[in-house]
């Protein structure tokens, strides 16, 4: 039976003295009451020791009570003097008796019948009796001694002496219940303290000092509530929608693709648009969906053989097979910079820095457009594309890498293929997976890079250039429905939310 | 990129036959076009539907979809056929619009039976080939009149800016100027023409006015109804080939609905010709290369079976294709743009995908990878990672900072690198409060503690991110560097305890780093420093200065610093 430490020292002494008052057990034990208490409940739940309770009337003595047990009644008082003088004025009690005391007093002293009062020269003049020389201890004597020494008294036990009015009006006692609690072994407990219990000292914190000197195995644990409710912490966390970000360019390198990086932020029209073959009057070139800087407005062109080949891709195909858009390009617009619309961007400068063939590339880039920022819209985001570059590569093959995309990232069994038009491939399309949760998601769109760019950038084999949308994905993931929180500024919310893995 | 309504029963009624809404969602795939919603109005079913080619704008309305829906299907095949029949009009245009407006070309199309829903694709598919393929009709500005009301021959001239005439919509006569001024039209697409000398505009024989191109047509001749029977076209812009174009996609598709199409003669001051112009166009292709693409066994005749559902007439010769095409389409440039034509034919979904087996190996960037480990690092400390945004302002960057510069570049200071004097600013910003790339990231963190006040402290944050700077060697003039920041807030917070964290961060990428005392505005003067490795300062340690959390509007103590990641990158052998 497992006992904690106060129990096992409460039973001992319960052992010794088979029933005793709880104060008994504390003066015995050295415990706190409390614990005794606490003790004596667990003991008596095992079994081990009964504990009984009782009520009683008592009268308990006042602090007038214990002042009077000090220095005596005040009729006790007053008779020593008269005793001395054989009579008294009541001006003579002034040093004996406080000025309460001082106005019954003469009716005291005749009602016990030690004194006799009369008028001499107009003041009352008090002179002692035989009774008073003679007088001894009285019952109120002995309850006041009683209560002096015992503080308090069964009430049946001062009704003997004194009735407890009398008592009451003269302030010496009042009256009052006490509840008694007695223990009792049983004799279970007798036995288990017959078999010995080992006795060790509980302690509720395991120090240092503790381990150091050994003394650890001579003390108990106190047990703890385990159930108890602890404060909230917060461990040091990435980024969740970050976090997700790191999973899928994982998941991107497994699967065979080299990474791609650049150097800034910001793009110039040449990559972003012209060498991506869009035209230079393109709707998505305009004023209002593409940005401009205000500084620095201009950068610098690639080596001029490139720009040659751009250009004459853009104005009669050059020599890519095509007809061209037919126009005048001008350098001075592929020269304008922008913060970098696309990801495509750097295929584009991937492709003119030369691949290895067959290759796998992708990036993860951070990408601005003019739109508002709500909970559907960000004005900057993170995009995922490439592209898949070889000899033999074609169409079917362009279906299987994003079929491929579906089922490794977005955890789909089904998907479907749209025609779709991106001004730098041809043939596009636009894929939906079938997410388990959340039905038809539009999740990636690819194409064959057009030859009027491949060409262009010295690439005389088919690019497959694909990206992928995963920012549906990764709100479902994340549990959240407001776009705005993949870059969330909520600190409670990045806090409370759960790990990505 | 064009959406737009079209219904049901009309699409059916212009293919021939009924379908289920599940037959039609594939049934757009072939028209490039995705259904993006199916809605019930007055007991008809709506589809609207959304046009992926921005090139194509024979396929922007019912009629078009319908078009290609009944080749793909096979009810007919080939090439589409429309008759053309000269009519005596003459349009005359005017020399001086050489640098106004040069271009106008003309048609009728009479016989037109015009219901509710024709009309509302009519209006559509103007509207969008203007705004879309005319480019918000600067290139391509279309009017379409009541023939009935207008008296040839006709005249597209340059007019001054006191003529007048009653714009649509209106009731009373407005001189060219003020229909400029006031018409919600003229405000809109005024710019286009209201620096010229003359304003363009077209008027029949007897002077009444048919519209002012490319901003509105007049009340009397201008406005088509159910009632109207025949109509006359006008295309206006800057690319002959340009406005031909658009002009075969409207009276086609006007044709598609009984039209019976007339050409006008147009009368150049140079040169004359008749429009429209429906002769097919050519091009060649050869047959391997379709097959080689497409990644699919197809025979020559296959191929040809494929590109007949998407009108085109096929000739084949020495296994190469001759093709015929309609005269509305003009996005044939390669050979690719076929091929996407023979794939649309066979159907996307009929294809099997297959994977390439490619033997190459991925590899993830280094400089990424040290990145994540200073990341890994820094959550070790108890630091909460945050994504901030690499947009921002130029108050945000400097003002705030306690680094006052106004809106003038070259009032703002170098504070070694953190930040520098130059910023990177956005000319069109949507809102100035994302007008520019942050060069410093203890702005972004200090953004982030302003929004999360009301949060249980202490809040521990750092982020790596870019900062984008000046770099006039490079090409883009400009360079986004990696940084490591952090932003300690709570009571008690001191300089000590962000050095704590620097110096286990120096530590563990082993580095040897000295602090030196620095004048910093944003910091508490005496409890900053630049930090210095290898004799060059990477970046900015302190407590941030009253002053500066008043305008971010924290009432916390901060300690923060900022470094530079590259010259503390070393390249693993791994």
């Amino acid at each position: 039976m497992e006992l904690s430490y106060p129990e096992k020292l409460t039973l001992i002494k319960l052992a010794e003295l088979k029933r005793a008052k709880v104060e008994e057990l504390v003066k015995e034990s050295g415990l706190e009451q409390v614990a005794v208490m606490r003790a004596l409940l667990g003991l008596q739940a095992k079994g081990l020791a009964k504990l009984h309770e009782r009520s009683e009337r008592v009268v308990k003595l006042t602090e007038t009570g214990m002042k009077y047990a000090q220095i005596g009644l005040p009729e006790w008082r007053a008779l020593k003097v008269l005793r001395e003088k054989g009579k008294a004025t009541l001006d003579d009690l002034k040093d004996v008796l406080s000025e309460d005391e001082l106005k019954p007093i003469v009716g005291l002293l005749r009602r016990e019948g030690w004194a006799n009062v009369r008028k001499e020269d107009g003041k009352l003049v008090l002179e002692i009796t035989e009774k008073g020389r003679e007088a001894s201890e009285r019952p109120i004597d002995k309850a006041l001694k009683l209560l002096a020494e015992r503080g308090e008294v069964p009430v049946k036990e001062i009704e003997k002496l004194v009735p407890v009015n009398e008592l009451k009006r003269r302030k010496i006692g009042e009256e009052d219940v006490i509840t008694e609690r007695v223990a009792e072994i049983t004799e279970k407990g007798e036995e288990l303290v017959k078999k010995g219990l080992e006795l060790k000292k509980e302690v509720s914190v395991l120090t240092p000092e503790l381990i150091k000197s050994g003394k650890w195995r001579e003390v108990e644990f106190r047990k703890f509530d385990i159930k108890a409710p602890v404060r909230r912490i917060y461990p040091g966390k990435k980024q969740p929608y970050r976090a997700f970000l790191d999973k899928i360019r994982r998941r991107l390198i497994e699967m065979g693709f080299i990474e791609m990086t650049v150097d800034s932020l910001i793009e110039t029209q040449f990559w972003n648009f012209d060498a991506l073959f869009q035209p230079q009057n393109h709707p998505a070139r305009e004023w209002t969906d593409t940005y401009q800087l205000k500084y620095p407005k201009v950068g610098s062109l690639p080596d001029e053989e490139l720009v040659a080949r751009v250009k004459a891709a853009h104005e009669h195909g050059g020599d890519t097979g095509s007809r061209g858009w037919g126009y005048v390009w001008s350098p001075e617009r592929a020269m304008l910079l922008m913060p970098r619309a696309h990801g495509t961007a750097l295929d584009a400068r991937q492709l003119a820095k030369g691949v290895e063939i067959p290759g796998k590339y992708f990036t993860i880039q951070r990408v601005f457009r003019p739109d508002v920022l709500d909970r559907t819209h960000l004005i900057e985001f993170n995009q995922i594309d490439g592209f898949v570059v070889g000899e033999d590569l074609n169409f079917r093959h362009l279906l299987g890498i994003l079929k491929r995309f579906a089922v490794e990232i977005a955890g789909a069994k089904k998907v479907k293929f749209l025609p779709d038009y991106y001004p730098f491939t041809e043939p596009s399309v636009q894929m939906s997976a079938y997410h388990p949760e959340l039905g038809w998601v539009e999740f990636g769109g690819a194409g064959i890079f057009r030859e009027e760019m491949t060409k262009a950038l010295g690439i005389d084999v088919p690019v497959i250039a694909w990206g992928i949308g995963i920012d549906r994905l990764a709100m479902f993931k994340l549990g959240i429905d407001d776009i705005r929180y993949l870059f969330s500024y909520d600190l409670r919310w990045l806090r409370e939310a759960r790990l990505v893995w | 990129m064009p959406k737009f309504d079209v219904s049901k029963r009309d699409l059916e009624r212009l293919v021939g036959k009924t379908f289920s809404v599940e037959e039609w969602e594939d049934l757009f795939l072939y028209a490039k076009c995705e259904l993006d919603d199916v809605w019930e109005e007055n007991g008809e079913i709506y589809f609207k539907a959304d046009s992926k080619d921005t090139n194509r704008p024979d396929l922007w309305s019912a009629e078009g979809i319908a078009r290609q829906i009944r080749f793909a299907l096979g009810f007919q095949k080939g090439l589409p056929k429309y008759e053309i029949e000269k009519s005596d009009v003459v349009v005359y245009v005017d020399e001086k619009l050489k640098d106004i407006r040069p271009y106008g070309v003309y048609a009728i199309v009479e016989g037109l039976n015009i219901d509710e829903e024709a009309l509302r694709q009519m209006i559509n598919l103007q509207e969008k080939v203007a705004l879309t393929f005319g480019r918000r009709r600067r290139e391509v500005a279309i009017g379409i009149f009541d023939f009935d009301k207008v008296k040839p021959p006709i005249y597209y001239r340059a007019a001054e800016k006191t003529e007048k005439f009653v714009p649509l919509g209106y009731d009373e006569e407005m001189t060219l100027e003020e229909i400029l001024e006031k018409h919600e039209k003229g405000r809109e697409y005024g710019h286009l023409i209201k620096d010229k000398p003359y304003y363009p505009l077209l008027v029949d024989s007897e002077g009444k006015v048919l519209s002012m191109p490319p901003v509105i047509n007049s009340e009397t001749t201008g406005r088509v109804t159910t009632e109207t029977k025949n109509v006359f076209v006008d295309i206006t812009g800057w690319d002959l080939n340009k406005v031909m174009l658009a002009l075969n996609v409207v009276v086609t598709a006007l044709a598609e609905r009984g039209g019976k199409i007339k050409s006008v003669k147009v009368v150049y001051p140079d040169f004359e010709i008749e429009t429209p112009d429906l002769t097919p166009k050519e091009f060649e292709v050869e047959l391997d290369y379709i097959r080689k693409l497409a990644g699919l066994e197809l025979s020559d005749g296959e191929i040809k079976e494929l590109l007949e559902r998407m009108m085109y007439e096929v000739e084949l010769e020495n296994r190469r294709a001759k093709l015929r095409y309609p005269a509305f389409r003009d996005d044939i440039m390669h050979a690719r743009d076929v091929l996407e034509d023979v794939l649309i034919a066979y159907g996307y979904n009929e294809i099997e995908p297959e994977e390439p087996k490619l033997a190459v190996q991925g590899r993830g960037d280094k400089f990424i990878e040290f990145e994540d480990a200073v990341r890994e690092l820094m959550v070790g400390f108890g630091l909460q990672e945050v994504m901030t945004f690499n947009l921002t302002n130029r108050e945000a960057q400097y003002d705030r900072m306690n680094l006052p510069c106004g809106e003038h570049q070259e009032e703002c200071r170098d504070y070694f690198n953190h930040p520098p004097a130059e910023l990177v600013e956005i000319e069109n910003p949507i809102s100035p409060k994302w007008s520019a790339l942050r060069n410093w990231l203890i702005p972004s963190l200090l953004d982030f503690l302003s929004q999360n006040t009301h949060e249980e402290y202490p809040q521990k944050l750092f982020e790596v991110g870019k900062a984008t700077l000046i770099d006039e060697s490079r090409e883009t003039k400009t360079v986004s560097e990696s940084k490591l920041a952090v932003a300690l807030a709570h009571p008690r917070v001191t300089f000590t305890e962000a050095k704590e964290i620097l110096e286990g961060v120096m530590r563990h990428l082993g580095f040897e780093y000295e602090l030196e005392e620095a004048e910093h505005p944003s910091f508490i003067p005496g409890r900053v420093g630049k930090i210095i490795v290898n004799g060059e300062t990477i970046g900015v340690i302190g407590e941030i200065h009253p002053a500066v959390l008043e305008n971010w509007g924290i009432e916390m103590p901060v300690a923060a610093f900022e470094l530079f990641l590259a010259p503390l990158y070393t390249e693993p052998y791994l």
